[in-house]
């Protein structure tokens, strides 16, 4: 189906080159809503919301980036944290006025080995549009890795 | 065949039509988009530029000279073009909404490059930046400085020689590469001395996925010709003679390994401890310098932390956070006057600290990542 002219101004900040060199999409060819719905379907079956997983992206990554680069222990000492800062700020491709650090911040499962990398303006994306990237983009948080790594995927059994 | 005639020569008059309206578009698109000569009022008549209309202002005061601050090549997603314009310059885009606040619009701040010039036009122009140039210059040397940092040197070529004070920055082009498909601009804070006017030399972090930091860490090499515009920036030490401490981590180093050598060359003698915080021994450069001049310079101490897990290769210095190490050693604020280059993480624990210790803000100089 043809975007939107709304859809369409996002995707066009979404390519490469745009507000970063790779983009937001990566490989994936599916429509933006496709990939919007499919991960809240699988949000839904794993019984956590958006807000669930933004809140703890973003908690970890406020801990690691005051902590200037040093690793820090979070989520009570299960979790390790790093924070890798970069010049300048990105904007959201919703142009919403949201603009966030460049840096990027890896949070390791020192027991399972399982880790995430991901940015700040990754939990603006989870949180403010239900967006995780697209396959193959260098930040694409799969919505299952983000709810094991925090045992959000736990919590009823 | 009698049956397809019809059909052919359908597609052919429909194919026709398409190119004649496709044709009167972009005659009606010249003739609307083009909007003849209009004039550019810069600061209250302080100069009137004639241009063409019809394209945005910041790439019309560009092409006449003007340089603003842009990094995303006019794309209208940095938002560093801001301009407050008084007159002409039509009612707010939907593109630049989310860029401008309440304030801003209150002020008559517009998003340069989403403006076109479509009539007379009035501009208020910052006047620090009507003496930015663009500069053609040649990498002369890259040399890696960390794992991650590169320190470039860029000869100049046209003009030969620049102007800026210790402290300020200019704006990189990174060129159309891959699926870049255009240029695009980086400030970067020059970190060579003053006086070194045939050149500059920039300390430059890798962004993962960045632009331009991806250009300049797999495709610039030495010999390869380069564009920039500037100087920009008010960060810059204060007239006032009193101590200082810096606060730098990471490429943050730029501003003041221009301005120690510019205090050193012009003996400027005031008392500065520097502190300057990595996470790993791997990540500090500069320190056999920075430990010379300390030596050199009874004025200057330099104070180098390791926030990182301790290694087994003997290291000596502070450690811990350098929020933590600074809390250490300065006591009681005084006069202090106190410079602060890094992320903006960093510099609010920094400014907590000081502010703690009694710094006031007016005695606080930031130049933030951002």
């Amino acid at each position: 189906m043809k975007p939107s002219p709304t859809e369409k101004r996002i995707l066009d900040r979404m390519a490469p080159g745009v507000l970063c060199r790779e983009g937001f999409l990566g490989t994936d060819a599916r429509p933006l809503q496709e990939i919007l719905d499919t991960d809240r379907s699988t949000l839904e079956r794993l019984g956590c919301t958006h807000e669930q997983l933004a809140e703890r992206l973003g908690r970890v990554c406020e801990a690691a980036m005051a902590a200037c680069g040093a690793p820090v222990s979070v989520e009570g000492g299960r979790l390790m944290a790093e924070y890798r800062e970069a010049m300048g700020q990105i904007p959201c491709p919703w142009a919403d006025a949201a603009r966030r650090p460049k840096g990027e911040v890896e949070c390791t499962d020192p027991q399972t080995g399982r880790s995430l990398v991901y940015t700040p303006l990754a939990v603006h994306l989870i949180e403010a549009h239900g967006f995780y990237q697209g396959r193959g983009s260098r930040y694409r948080l799969e919505p299952a890795d983000v709810a094991a790594v925090f045992r959000l995927d736990e919590q009823d059994e | 065949m009698s049956v397809l005639l019809p059909i052919l020569l359908s597609s052919a008059a429909a194919c026709g039509l398409t190119v004649i309206l496709a044709a009167a578009l972009l005659v009606v698109e010249k003739l609307l988009v083009n909007r003849g000569t209009c004039v550019v009022d810069v600061n209250d008549g302080e100069r009137k530029l004639e241009v063409t209309g019809g394209r945005s202002v910041l790439t019309t005061l560009t092409d006449e000279g003007i340089f603003i601050p842009s990094a995303c090549g006019g794309r209208g997603t940095c938002s560093y073009c801001k301009l407050e314009m008084t007159a002409g310059a039509g009612p707010l885009s939907p593109t630049e909404m989310p860029l401008l606040t309440a304030e801003e619009i209150e002020r008559g701040l517009r998003i340069s490059c989403q403006v076109k010039v479509r009539n007379d036009l009035a501009v208020t122009i910052p006047a620090e930046l009507l003496s930015v140039r663009e500069y053609r210059g040649v990498v002369e040397r890259i040399r890696d400085l960390t794992g991650d940092i590169k320190e470039l040197r860029i000869r100049l070529v046209e003009p030969e020689a620049i102007d800026f004070t210790a402290g300020q920055y200019i704006q990189l082009r990174a060129p159309a590469y891959g699926d870049n498909p255009d240029p695009v601009y980086r400030a970067y804070s020059i970190s060579s001395p003053p006086s070194a006017r045939d050149g500059i030399e920039l300390i430059v972090r890798l962004v993962p996925g960045g632009i331009c930091t991806t250009w300049i860490f797999t495709m610039l090499t030495e010999g390869d010709e380069v564009v920039f515009n500037g100087p920009y920036g008010e960060f810059r030490l204060s007239e006032a003679g009193g101590p200082m401490i810096w606060i730098a981590g990471g490429s943050g180093m730029a501003p003041f390994w221009s301005m120690v050598r510019h205090m050193k060359q012009t003996g400027h003698a005031r008392p500065c401890t520097y502190f300057f915080g990595a996470v790993r021994e791997r990540d500090l450069f500069f320190t056999d310098e920075l430990k010379a001049l300390a030596r050199e310079l009874p004025w200057f101490s330099y104070v180098p932390a390791l926030s990182g897990p301790a290694e087994s290769n003997g290291w000596t210095g502070e450690t811990g956070l350098i929020t933590e190490v600074v809390d250490r050693h300065v006591r009681e604020a005084g006069d202090l006057e106190a410079y602060l280059c890094g992320s903006p993480g960093m510099i609010a624990a920094a400014a907590a600290v000081l502010h703690a210790k009694g710094i006031g803000e007016q005695r606080m100089y930031y130049d933030k990542f951002e």
